[in-house]
């Protein structure tokens, strides 16, 4: 009953922030979370159904459960470039989540099911910052699952699949320049949709204590077909600016992960993890107003997103076998060219510094807790389409409990 | 459980510290700001929405300038303020300013347009204080030289300290130690203004003797500053928002029939469905009675033309009444000869002006390069705000078609800052134009 309260409770809060590049979350298992948020050859678990599906048929129990919560504390400080105008993106908790499902089939099939939170991105700088006409506040969440088959070779290979289906959901705000009695003209978008993708992944055991990982996670097309753009404006341009429909186009960028870890022995593991990130895949975010006038149609934000390479590094000492810790690091550089640069995803070049715990209270149930520390580095940027310049400065307070439970 | 959720809280504590940027740190360069003085015409007195009006006069762009140049030591920026937000009646048949609201016109047709509103205006009074704000509504460059201007021009005699000095003598008494000058542009707006047909360009002799006795003046008391060339006024809302072509006939039957009128008066002028040139006239015309011709792209027609005239008794193309041709009234049209004369006269007094900036090391606000800029396709983008010379959408041009909006006043206060900064070394910080609003629509 208690277990299921909580995963109630996860999806009561399932709203996310991007943390580090883009609009991508990468806080899919206290666990790893807790180690430099590596994971790609790993089996511990079930949530190897997400870092690498080749890696399922490796687990070693019959069952295996995880899931957990992570809590997003983003702190950001906006300078205007040139001008005497300084202010903090607003307080909000984030709450991305997981939960993982594996079934040991056969001695070397498996099977699971992965519900997760891979994007989003949700942030408020409120209603009347010097922003305004660019954002307000945005909402943007994708749910993924992903049922997965997983098969080994004679426990040297293992290779896996996953057939990834994602709803997404988007809501933002910005304000119009149109003045009135009432205040100022307004835009708000909503809607939500699904897309599909695929994650598969192989699981290299060349010897006692070496894994090798390589994971390939699709791109996931989130095309909002109907969502509703609704205008607040003075009667007079209301024919300009009727409410009507709109086409938002969105890609969930493809990553292809590359890791490996060895165990030293019993008690300590260290694990590197290279991740790629399609981010070249985000163009622009196209906004396409289905009732068309002379002030509305078609708008394309250029957003020219650049692929990049995340170097990850984490570690795990099991003390004794109730207690086991975590350490790690990476360093996440921004997807966003600095004339690019929109507070609405505003990125820098980070460095995170992880910790976890996992605590045993009987054999095969963990009680997983980590904290990630995201350093922002400070960055001056422009949005060049708007004009918007100024200066960000971000950091990320990040605290994660799981629970994992095998037999 | 418990334990985790206390350490969870424990950190959520400390981490709700933010981010530090430090402020921005305005710096005075080598300009001392201390005494600010504005000096020009209406564009910098606050003027707005064809009436001086007290909320005009709050967002005038040297106020906007002042309340920056307060972040590096400058003082007191003191206007001849207007208490009314209506208007101030300096003289008789002054009107209250010009809100956007529903009119109904001759063809009961309900539109959105600038009407006059009705309030009480201020009643003509010397506001007996001494100003910073130099900026007199219909000031021309030699006014400013003129003894006895206050006798001639109210908005001056608001706040002259003399009735028989000139404009130039007063700046000594304020002791400036820095100026802004936006003069000029009436020199050729007022001929503009009347159509090219009772008022004229200033004589270039002139106003390089008014410009230079002004800049004289103002550097004679020590002050340093920077001051604005003139931009090509015919691109202003005020003369482009009515097309050359703005005749619409939606029927074939009525086009025929104008045909057909044309052709009796023998009239070399072919309409089509859709739109075409107004009628104007035209003193040249070898026609040996009606002296008219159809307008050419590159002319303009004055937003104070009488529009229901235009709609419903056929000013523009042929009289509903008479049936003759009906050509639009010379004051309300610029001709290809009066705007070659208004650009002529423009790039002669700009090419004196940036002598004189250069030769005084006086900074000079390209006016001209800015106005162009914003009447471009892209028009100019500052924080998200997309501004351009369109009437009422553009958001930088009030309803009179020719002064700014608070917003358009923040950017031209910006182009100032900019030229400043450059000129002086100094570090004054941007206006935030998304702090101030366009066209307030009903």
């Amino acid at each position: 009953m208690r277990r299921i309260t909580f995963l109630l409770l996860l999806f009561c809060f399932a709203a996310m922030t991007s943390i580090g590049g883009g609009y991508q979350v990468g806080l899919h298992s206290t666990r790893n979370t807790g180690m430099g948020l590596i994971g790609t050859s790993l089996t511990y678990d079930a949530s190897s159904i997400f870092y690498n599906p080749g890696g399922v048929s490796f687990i070693k129990d019959k069952w295996s459960f995880s899931g957990g919560i992570s809590l997003i504390m983003a702190r950001v400080t906006f300078q205007g470039k040139d001008e005497n105008y300084q202010t903090h993106l607003e307080h909000q908790l984030n709450t991305p989540f997981y939960f993982y499902a594996s079934y040991k089939a056969t001695d070397n099939l498996s099977i699971g099911l992965a519900v997760n939170t891979p994007y989003g991105n949700g942030l408020s700088w409120g209603d009347n910052w010097q922003g305004r006409y660019l954002i307000q506040n945005l909402k943007f969440q994708a749910i993924t699952v992903q049922p997965t088959i997983s098969y080994k070779f004679k426990d040297i290979i293992g290779i896996g699949v996953g057939l990834v289906w994602a709803y997404g959901g988007v809501n933002l705000n910005k304000a119009l320049p149109i003045d009135y009695s009432g205040g100022e003209g307004q835009l708000n978008i909503k809607g939500n949709t699904i897309g599909f993708g695929f994650n598969a992944g192989i699981l290299i055991h060349p010897v006692k204590g070496l894994n090798i990982g390589i994971d390939y996670r699709s791109k996931i097309n989130m095309d909002v077909q109907n969502a509703n753009a609704t205008f607040t404006v003075p009667a007079a341009v209301r024919s300009q600016f009727p409410d009507t429909k709109v086409e938002v186009s969105l890609p969930l960028p493809a990553n292809l992960d590359l890791g490996l870890s060895y165990d030293i022995n019993e008690k300590l593991m260290i694990g590197i993890n290279l991740c790629y990130v399609f981010w070249k895949q985000y163009d622009s975010l196209v906004f396409n107003f289905k009732t068309q006038t002379a002030s509305l149609g078609r708008t394309a934000q250029p957003a020219l997103y650049q692929n990049k390479l995340i170097p990850r590094l984490g570690a795990q000492y099991k003390i004794n076998p109730t207690v086991t810790v975590r350490l790690g690091a990476y360093y996440d550089p921004s997807p966003v060219p600095s004339d690019y640069l929109n507070p609405q995803t505003p990125s820098s070049n980070e460095i995170g510094l992880t910790a976890g715990l996992s605590v045993f209270p009987f054999k095969g149930f963990s009680i997983d807790a980590a904290f990630l520390y995201l350093m922002g580095t400070k960055r001056d940027g422009t949005y060049s389409p708007e004009n918007f310049a100024g200066t960000y400065y971000s950091a990320f307070y990040i605290p994660a409990i799981g629970l994992s439970y095998s037999f | 459980m418990k334990k985790l959720l206390f350490i969870i809280l424990s950190l959520a504590l400390f981490t709700s510290c933010e981010r530090k940027i430090s402020e921005y740190a305005a710096d005075k360069g080598t300009a001392n700001f201390t005494t600010y003085i504005s000096v020009g015409n209406s564009l910098v007195a606050g003027y707005a929405d064809g009436a001086l009006y007290h909320d005009g006069q709050v967002y005038s762009c040297p106020n906007l300038i002042a309340g920056q140049l307060q972040l590096a030591g400058g003082g007191a920026f003191v206007q001849p303020m207007v208490t009314s937000n209506f208007g101030v009646a300096v003289y008789p048949g002054v009107q209250p300013k010009l809100v956007l609201g529903y009119t109904v016109d001759c063809q009961g047709v309900v539109g959105l347009g600038p009407l006059r509103t009705e309030g009480a205006m201020d009643p003509f009074a010397n506001v007996g204080y001494a100003v910073n704000n130099f900026g007199i509504p219909g000031a021309k460059s030699f006014h400013l030289i003129a003894p006895g201007y206050a006798q001639m021009n109210p908005y001056y005699a608001r706040f002259a300290t003399s009735l028989t000095g000139a404009v130039v003598q007063e700046f000594n008494n304020v002791h400036p130690t820095f100026f802004t000058m936006q003069l000029g542009d009436n020199d050729v707006l007022a001929y503009a203004l009347a159509g090219g047909s009772y008022d004229s360009i200033t004589n270039p002799q002139l106003f390089y003797f008014a410009m230079k006795t002004v800049l004289g003046s103002l550097l004679a008391t020590g002050a340093q500053g920077v001051m604005a060339n003139i931009p090509d006024i015919t691109s202003i809302p005020f003369f482009t928002t009515i097309p050359y072509n703005g005749l619409v006939l939606t029927r074939q039957s009525l086009v025929d029939s104008v045909n057909y009128a044309m052709s009796l008066y023998q009239l070399p002028f072919h309409y089509v469905v859709g739109q075409n040139p107004f009628l104007i006239k035209d003193p040249t015309s070898p026609h040996p009675y009606f002296k008219v011709r159809q307008m050419v792209p590159g002319e303009y027609v004055l937003m104070t033309v009488p529009q229901d005239s235009m709609k419903c008794r056929g000013m523009g193309i042929i009289n509903v009444a008479t049936h003759a041709p009906y050509p639009i009234p010379d004051q309300y049209v610029l001709t290809t000869s009066e705007v070659a004369e208004i650009h002529a006269a423009t790039n002669i007094f700009n090419a004196i002006m940036d002598t004189m900036a250069s030769n005084h090391h006086v900074g000079l606000v390209d006016m001209n390069s800015k106005l162009k800029q914003l009447n471009s396709q892209s028009g100019i983008v500052w924080d998200g705000v997309h501004l351009n010379t369109d009437f009422v959408t553009g958001g930088a041009f009030s309803l009179d078609g020719i002064h700014l909006t608070p917003r358009g006043n923040a950017l031209s206060a910006n182009f100032f800052i900019e030229v400043i900064n450059q000129r002086f070394g100094s570090k004054i910080p941007y206006v935030d134009v998304t702090k101030y609003k366009g066209v307030v629509f009903p």
